[in-house]
């Protein structure tokens, strides 16, 4: 099947970013052993909430919108929009990870 | 017997201990009761089958292992690997397996012999190559496997699967319930392919690099002990073979030519003077021995055997395979077999003989797609029978096509029955062959076609003395016009079928008439219709005939869910899906899938309605009425909810819907697109998508319709005054969108509720409707309401995931409604029936609640909700009341 690209919004997600790390291993852990043909998480970007929350952006790819939906209830990950990739345009290589 | 040799049996199983773990962990939970199916996929030659003979060989003692093999004909037995199973068993399973019986009754009689004797390990080998209705028992099998003390291993290949693979259909279901695991076996890797290499002196890294670490590859090169490494299987193979003295290489080609697995009785037909040199094959590691009878080590080997026999040889083998198969020692003889052996040996005759009576047979049991092929198979020899018997064959394959929804193929067929009719001046059997033209055409929409032959057929069968097949031709017309919303014409025909099929005592079509005639007259918003029908159809299910009980189901379904009358739908929906499904229809269970998916989305339930519509998207089926449903609905919950591909699915619906004149298929399309349009603030573009469809349904007078599409006119700006509108939406034109809000409440559609509220001019109503689609996580309706209130100088509160924070363990209200039934002892498969899901949708919810609970098991769930108050009434109604 066909993989999209998509952004993933979920603002506010987690009251703290611990709770943030067990939601990361449960979405690596269905994403790569429950719908491995269907989801694919590429990278995330960890977002300041205020008052020690956190939310993501998500880059995944995926068949279908209704396959990310899929992959963030088994997961229990929120899910505040689905924005279809239509480009990708790299102009520097990420850089390295701040710690949380 | 010999003894496979160490080389294959290592190489084919080095670094297998997490494969074998999955297996062995599947085991354990079987043994405490809980069944499990593992899903083992990998490329051919990768080690499947010696992966799992060594598990079940470690196992055997303890356990009871039955195997069953699929093969790779090109149009395998009908429940070829149960049949090795019942044989093997022998007693109730036996006689319904060779009894003809449907998957429903092949399945309890499986699951009924796996409980007999536990813990059970039941082995379907290389399912790529199985046939249809293996592949339905399988499924069924699945969903009550949680309950059955047995581990159930199927293997298949993934690397040559095509889209329109039956299998992808299973492996789609599978996908991800909580007894089913797939385990991907692995090739092997640079170390492992070295451990190999190293006593034969073989250079490791060229091994490596020619093999990708495919173990079978890697076994016949290292096994053909060469100078040189060969560069493709084949010829690793054949080299393999080469160093066999010419005796049992003769025994090979026999078992080449033979099947994956050669009775013994059969190679003494096939080689009868070679078949002394038996342990020499086993020796060279070629050959293995299987339960009375012999096969290749590997189906690649066996295929490259195949292949490079001179064609005289294999000619001659297939000859001599034909005649022994013909006359079996024991048991019938195997009708699809003799068809592969008689089309090999090009002797028209056998497979004359043998495909149409195959045929027969596969068809008895479900297997439909075999069937057609092999009318198929007869039809390529058929060039020397008389034009009515092959009128016969090609009416036959177009029944068979017809049933699996292979349109193009049915048409075809049925165009050539015509020709042959023709031929032979026989005009019943010429009309007969129109009407069935007339009805497979209007499945891919080509609804003129359709009706130009339902004409012809009537005209013909006019001119004969009038009996059921003229009945039948006014029915077809009647449902004909019927579809078109021609409520006069389609009652007409209809009265004339049923006054015809009185006079000749043709009881079942002159009640599928009565069913009819209340269905038109349902669909026109006719009071009082509704009971009616109901009242027909429970008399027409007491004729007991197959085809008018599902038909009776599907006119109910379709009726109610015109009539929004939810429960009556949701009733027929589920009976006619169990219906059908016994009976091997798929067809109809596409027509049935496609009411669920929309009345799904109807009640608010929009992942199982995008679930619904997954199922039937992921048939290739060209029927395009479904199809055209399941796009509508996925686009429809894409936009409601915000998410990305809303045109790409209505489009496709679009260009299915536009052109087939049919209100079914139109209105609902221009209305999701309106809709879809309106929720990108395009009010043009939603007048404009149901400019058409509005017309024809004020000029075709269909209430329900006219209403639908005035509303989200009159939403996007239109000024129109409507007649003849079905309720709700009347309320919402006359402009009380609070009374329509109730109506839609009393009929289960939330959505639609809310969207009533959100017309209402006043604060109050457009906190209720916000709240509403916040709940409905409605993202783009949202929106607009808020802008509403805004309007208003209304404070909007943020938050849209507040619905799931308000409950300590984060559920959402589905999800305790899963809960509340897990926490009573219900069983997935009735959780499933009672709340309308599938079932692998309540895997989901299940899944998701005990990792929000935290907690391993149901029972352990059922406590933790007893503990935080999860389930306690008043709570649920003060969440309800939010």
């Amino acid at each position: 099947m066909r993989l999209n690209t998509y952004v993933i919004l979920r603002r506010s997600g987690w009251r703290s970013p611990e709770d943030l790390g067990a939601a990361a291993e449960r979405s690596r852990k269905v994403g790569d052993e429950e719908m491995p043909d269907d989801v694919r998480w590429i990278r995330s970007y960890v977002l300041e909430e205020g008052g020690g929350s956190v939310g993501t952006v998500c880059i995944y790819q995926a068949t279908s919108p209704e396959a990310i939906r899929r992959h963030a209830s088994m997961a229990d990950l929120p899910v505040d929009e689905i924005v279809a990739v239509a480009d990708t345009v790299i102009v520097r290589p990420d850089p390295a990870p701040v710690a949380a | 017997m010999g003894v496979a040799p160490p080389l294959a049996e290592t190489a084919a199983l080095l670094e297998r201990e997490r494969e074998l773990e999955a297996l062995t962990e599947g085991l354990g939970a079987a043994e405490a009761g809980h069944g499990r199916l593992v899903l083992l996929h990998g490329e051919a030659g990768v080690g499947k089958t010696a992966l799992v003979r060594r598990f079940c060989e470690e196992h055997a003692a303890a356990n009871r292992v039955l195997v069953g093999v699929c093969e790779p004909l090109f149009t395998p037995r009908p429940l070829g690997p149960l049949l090795d199973v019942a044989t093997e068993v022998g007693g109730e399973l036996e006689n319904t397996v060779r009894t003809a019986a449907g998957s429903h009754e092949v399945t309890a009689a499986l699951v009924r012999e796996l409980e007999s004797r536990v813990p059970a390990i039941l082995v379907v080998e290389d399912a790529h190559w199985a046939d249809e209705a293996t592949l339905d028992v399988l499924k069924l099998l699945s969903r009550q496997l949680e309950t059955v003390p047995a581990l159930v291993v199927v293997t298949h290949r993934d690397d040559e699967l095509e889209v329109t693979h039956p299998l992808r259909h299973l492996l789609g279901h599978l996908v991800s319930g909580r007894a089913i695991r797939r385990v991907a076996v692995a090739r092997l890797s640079p170390d492992a392919v070295t451990t190999l290499a190293t006593p034969y002196g073989v250079d490791p890294d060229e091994l490596y690099r020619k093999t990708g670490g495919n173990p079978f590859f890697v076994t016949e090169i290292l096994g053909a002990r060469g100078d040189e490494i060969p560069a493709t299987v084949r010829d690793a193979v054949l080299a393999r073979a080469a160093r066999l003295s010419p005796r049992p290489r003769a025994l090979l080609e026999a078992v080449a030519v033979a099947r994956s697995d050669a009775e013994l009785w059969l190679l003494e037909a096939l080689a009868p003077d070679e078949l002394g040199t038996l342990d020499e094959c086993f020796a060279s590691g070629m050959l293995v021995p299987r339960a009375g009878a012999v096969g290749f080590r590997h189906e690649l080997a066996r295929l490259t055997m195949e292949e490079s026999l001179a064609p005289d040889r294999r000619l001659a083998l297939h000859r001599l395979a034909l005649a022994a198969l013909a006359e079996p020692p024991v048991g019938a003889a195997d009708l699809a077999r003799l068809a592969h052996h008689a089309e090999a040996v090009g002797d028209a005759d056998a497979v004359l003989r043998y495909a149409p009576a195959a045929g027969e047979r596969a068809a008895e049991v479900g297997a439909h797609r075999e069937a057609a092929r092999q009318y198929a198979r007869a039809l390529q020899f058929a060039g020397s029978l008389g034009a009515d018997a092959r009128g016969e064959l090609h009416r036959r394959r177009a029944a068979e096509c017809y049933l699996t929804d292979q349109h193009e193929d049915a048409i075809e067929a049925a165009h050539a029955a015509i020709a042959c009719y023709r031929e032979l001046g026989d005009r019943l059997g010429e009309g007969r062959s129109i009407l069935f033209l007339s009805r497979i055409a209007w499945c891919p929409g080509l609804t003129a076609e359709a009706e130009e032959a339902g004409r012809e057929a009537v005209a013909i069968l006019e001119e004969l003395p009038p009996g059921r097949d003229l009945a039948e031709a006014y029915a077809n017309l009647g449902t004909l016009l019927r579809d078109r919303d021609d409520r006069a014409g389609a009652i007409e025909w209809a009265t004339r079928s049923r006054q015809l099929a009185d006079e000749i005592g043709a009881s079942t079509v002159a009640c599928g008439q009565v069913i009819g005639i209340a269905l038109t007259e349902v669909l026109h918003g006719a009071p009082g219709g509704m009971k009616q029908l109901q009242n027909e159809v429970e008399q027409a299910q007491a004729l007991g005939s197959d085809d008018l009980v599902a038909w009776g189901h599907l006119s109910l379904g379709r009726a109610a869910m015109r009539a929004r009358r939810y429960g009556i739908a949701r009733e027929a929906i589920d009976a006619g899906l169990e219906h059908v499904g016994e009976q091997g229809y798929i067809l109809w269970t596409l027509y049935f899938l496609s009411y669920r998916a929309r009345l799904e989305l109807d009640q608010g339930l929009w992942t199982d309605a995008v679930d619904t519509a997954g199922m039937i998207l992921s048939e290739r089926w060209i029927s395009t009425l479904p199809r055209t449903v399941a796009l509508t609905v996925l686009g429809l919950v894409r936009a409601r909810r915000g998410d990305p591909g809303v045109w790409e699915a209505l489009d496709r619906a679009r260009a299915l819907a536009d052109g087939t004149g049919e209100l079914d298929r139109i209105a609902p399309v221009a209305v999701a697109r309106a809709e879809a349009a309106w929720l990108e603030g395009r009010d043009d573009a939603a007048l404009e998508a149901t400019d058409a469809a509005y017309e024809l349904a004020l000029a075709r007078g269909v209430p329900r319709f006219v209403g639908e599409l005035a509303v989200w006119r009159r939403r996007a700006g239109a000024r129109e005054s409507v007649r003849g509108a079905a309720e709700p939406h009347a309320r919402e034109l006359d402009g009380q969108w609070e009374r329509a809000a109730d109506l839609w409440d009393e009929l289960g559609c939330p959505y639609e509720a809310a969207l009533a509220l959100a017309d209402v001019d006043n604060v109050r109503p457009l906190r209720a409707a916000l709240e509403r689609l916040g709940e409905l996580e409605a993202r783009p309706a949202s929106t607009i309401v808020a802008r509403r209130l805004r309007r208003h100088g209304a404070r909007i509160p943020r938050g849209p995931r507040s619905a799931t924070r308000e409950n300590p363990a984060g559920l959402t209200p589905r999800e305790l409604e899963v809960l509340a039934l897990v926490a009573r002892g219900l069983r997935n498969a009735d959780i499933a029936g009672q709340l309308v899901l599938s079932p692998r949708t309540v895997d989901h919810h299940i899944g998701a609640i005990l990792r929000k609970l935290g907690v391993r098991s149901r029972g352990e769930a059922a406590a933790a909700a007893a503990r935080l108050h999860l389930l306690e009434p008043e709570d649920r109604e003060a969440r309800r009341q939010r």
